[in-house]
């Protein structure tokens, strides 16, 4: 039996015990369903091949490298599933070629981690969570399906250091959410439901009641707010859901948070190293994500993966670790059927079926290692634990390099 | 004056606000195999209350057809087994609701993944298929 680090979420949970038999995966203890079938295995591998024929993985990485070097304006999409060190190594193949260089966090939790970066938020790590928090509150975010440990290994249930007593007395979960979600189940009794768009008249609300004024809405939010005033320390753990429905205005979650100083902030992570690639093109740039090296670093939204594609603005595409044909609007990924596409990706997607090149590479944290950021921002080593004949994201990131 | 048959036979459409949601069990299929029934079975499907299928006249299993802008996929018809006021359908964030997701973000790039409107109809045709979702529009 060995111990590894899940790549399922961006929990990155260290104490997976997995059973390995003949150099194959037997048996995944401690993980989610999400993280067990990861680590598990997809039934499709991707092969290397070259317009749609099988071809080996050097000429399928010559093929590639000669594709973005042709380009006039490449794109490097991806990266939420690669380990730090090929996200590095990215960063400086998007240098090279003067690519726009852009990840799923350009239409996920860009917003807030860009301001946790810049420290317009307080935030903690999970540890403080567990240790001291006794306010939960869960905006547009279920854990439960999306972070399935979140709530036992940090949150609600553990007994943390001044938390003894855990869920049953010390800890107070509520959930605000436009349906009733797993997690809401969870906190019976705490469940607020907001209409779909309604976040910012809830923190309006919020913000009017912590005030002491008299707010125009649903009585219930002074109840919540009471909570929120009480807490000693306190946590709003945000969601997709959130961030996608104050996404004009991000900045009224950072008004919130400065009328409760006792809070924390902490955008929930779906891509299990996200946070890592925000992290490495901001020291670099000073953005988390949509830039393109033109000598210097330039960033734009046209640079975003969606407004490149919807205004086809782009001739190559290299996705790596990501799905955009699974992931974005049926709408605007036309453009990918009229520029060459690569592939990066341990397993057939839909994207692969439609790439020019495809690059099989190892899936990390169980094939390859190296490291990752937590969704709180603690780097997390990723111990590879079982042999195999694949390249990790970082050695295809350095063939391409070399082949350039 | 004749009756107007074509009054009765026409299936009646309705417009409905669908939001997503993510579902684990969902996420564990698309891990495994993203080209298998399980995640097909689990993504081309939309919840709705009691109420809502009522009012409309839909039952759960029925085959339903979303159609927008965007564009138009057939998913089979679920009850929500949550407690729902109703107003508001829900898929699993996957390719068949992306979909009928808009491409237009106002220039700021994040769509509206969870704010979509379409017209919901009974359907005759088979549930869509992913191979169906892959050819590129």
């Amino acid at each position: 039996m060995v111990t590894c680090t899940c790549t399922g979420c961006a929990l990155l949970c260290e104490d997976i015990d997995v059973i390995i038999e003949n150099n194959r995966v037997k048996e995944v203890k401690n993980a989610c369903r999400r993280g067990a079938a990861r680590i598990r295995g997809c039934v499709n591998r991707l092969e290397p091949s070259v317009n749609k024929k099988q071809a080996d993985i050097d000429t399928s990485i010559k093929k590639a490298a000669e594709i973005l070097k042709n380009a006039r304006s490449p794109m490097l999409f991806g990266w939420g599933n690669s380990t730090c060190e090929a996200q590095v190594k990215g960063i400086e193949l998007a240098k090279r070629l003067n690519a726009i260089i852009d990840d799923n966090s350009s239409f996920c939790q860009g917003l807030l981690i860009e301001r946790i970066l810049k420290k317009k938020f307080r935030t903690c790590s999970l540890e403080d969570i567990r240790n001291r928090a006794d306010v939960l509150i869960y905006w547009g975010s279920d854990a439960q399906d999306s972070q399935p440990r979140h709530l036992s290994r940090f949150s609600y249930f553990p007994r943390g250091e001044h938390r003894q007593h855990g869920y049953e007395e010390d800890r107070t979960a509520a959930v605000i959410d436009v349906r009733e979600s797993s997690t809401a189940k969870i906190c019976k009794g705490h469940f607020y439901r907001i209409p779909t768009g309604g976040d910012r008249e809830l923190i309006l609300a919020l913000m009017d009641a912590l005030s002491g004024k008299v707010p125009k809405y649903d009585k219930r939010v002074l109840e919540l707010a009471g909570i929120m005033k009480k807490a000693e320390c306190g946590a709003i753990f945000a969601g997709i859901g959130l961030t996608y429905s104050i996404k004009d205005d991000p900045d009224i979650l950072v008004a919130l948070a400065d009328k409760l100083p006792n809070f924390n902030i902490m955008p929930m992570v779906g891509h299990y190293n996200m946070r890592g690639f925000n992290e490495n093109l901001f020291k670099e740039t000073g953005f988390v994500n949509r830039i393109r090296f033109e000598g210097r670093p330039v960033h734009n939204d046209g640079y975003a993966v969606v407004e490149a594609l919807r205004q086809k603005s782009i001739d190559a595409l290299l996705v790596i670790g990501s799905d955009p044909l699974s992931s974005l609007p049926g709408s605007i990924v036309s453009h990918l059927a009229d520029i060459p596409v690569i592939c990066i990706d341990p397993c057939v997607t839909l994207t692969s079926r439609i790439a020019a090149v495809t690059i099989p590479c190892a899936v990390s944290g169980v094939e390859s290692g190296g490291s990752a950021v937590r969704m709180d921002g603690r780097v997390v080593e990723l111990p590879g634990i079982i042999e195999n004949n694949h390249l990790s994201d970082q050695e295809i990131m350095t063939g391409l390099m070399e082949a350039l | 004056m004749g009756i107007d048959i074509g009054k009765f036979l026409k299936n009646p459409e309705y417009e409905i606000k669908i939001t997503t949601y993510r579902d684990i069990f969902q996420a564990e299929a698309l891990e495994r195999d993203r080209f298998g029934e399980e995640y097909r079975k689990l993504s081309a499907a939309i919840m709705m209350s009691k109420n809502d299928m009522k009012r409309m006249g839909f039952k759960p299993g029925d085959r339903v057809k979303l159609t927008n802008d965007n564009g138009s996929i057939v998913v089979e018809l679920r009850e929500s087994k949550r407690e729902e006021p109703g107003g508001v359908a829900f898929m699993v964030n996957s390719p068949w609701s992306n979909a009928l997701v808009s491409g237009d973000t106002g220039g700021r790039g994040i769509p509206e993944f969870k704010n979509i409107s379409a017209m919901i109809s009974l359907a005759k045709e088979e549930v869509t298929t992913i191979e169906r979702l892959i050819i590129v529009r």
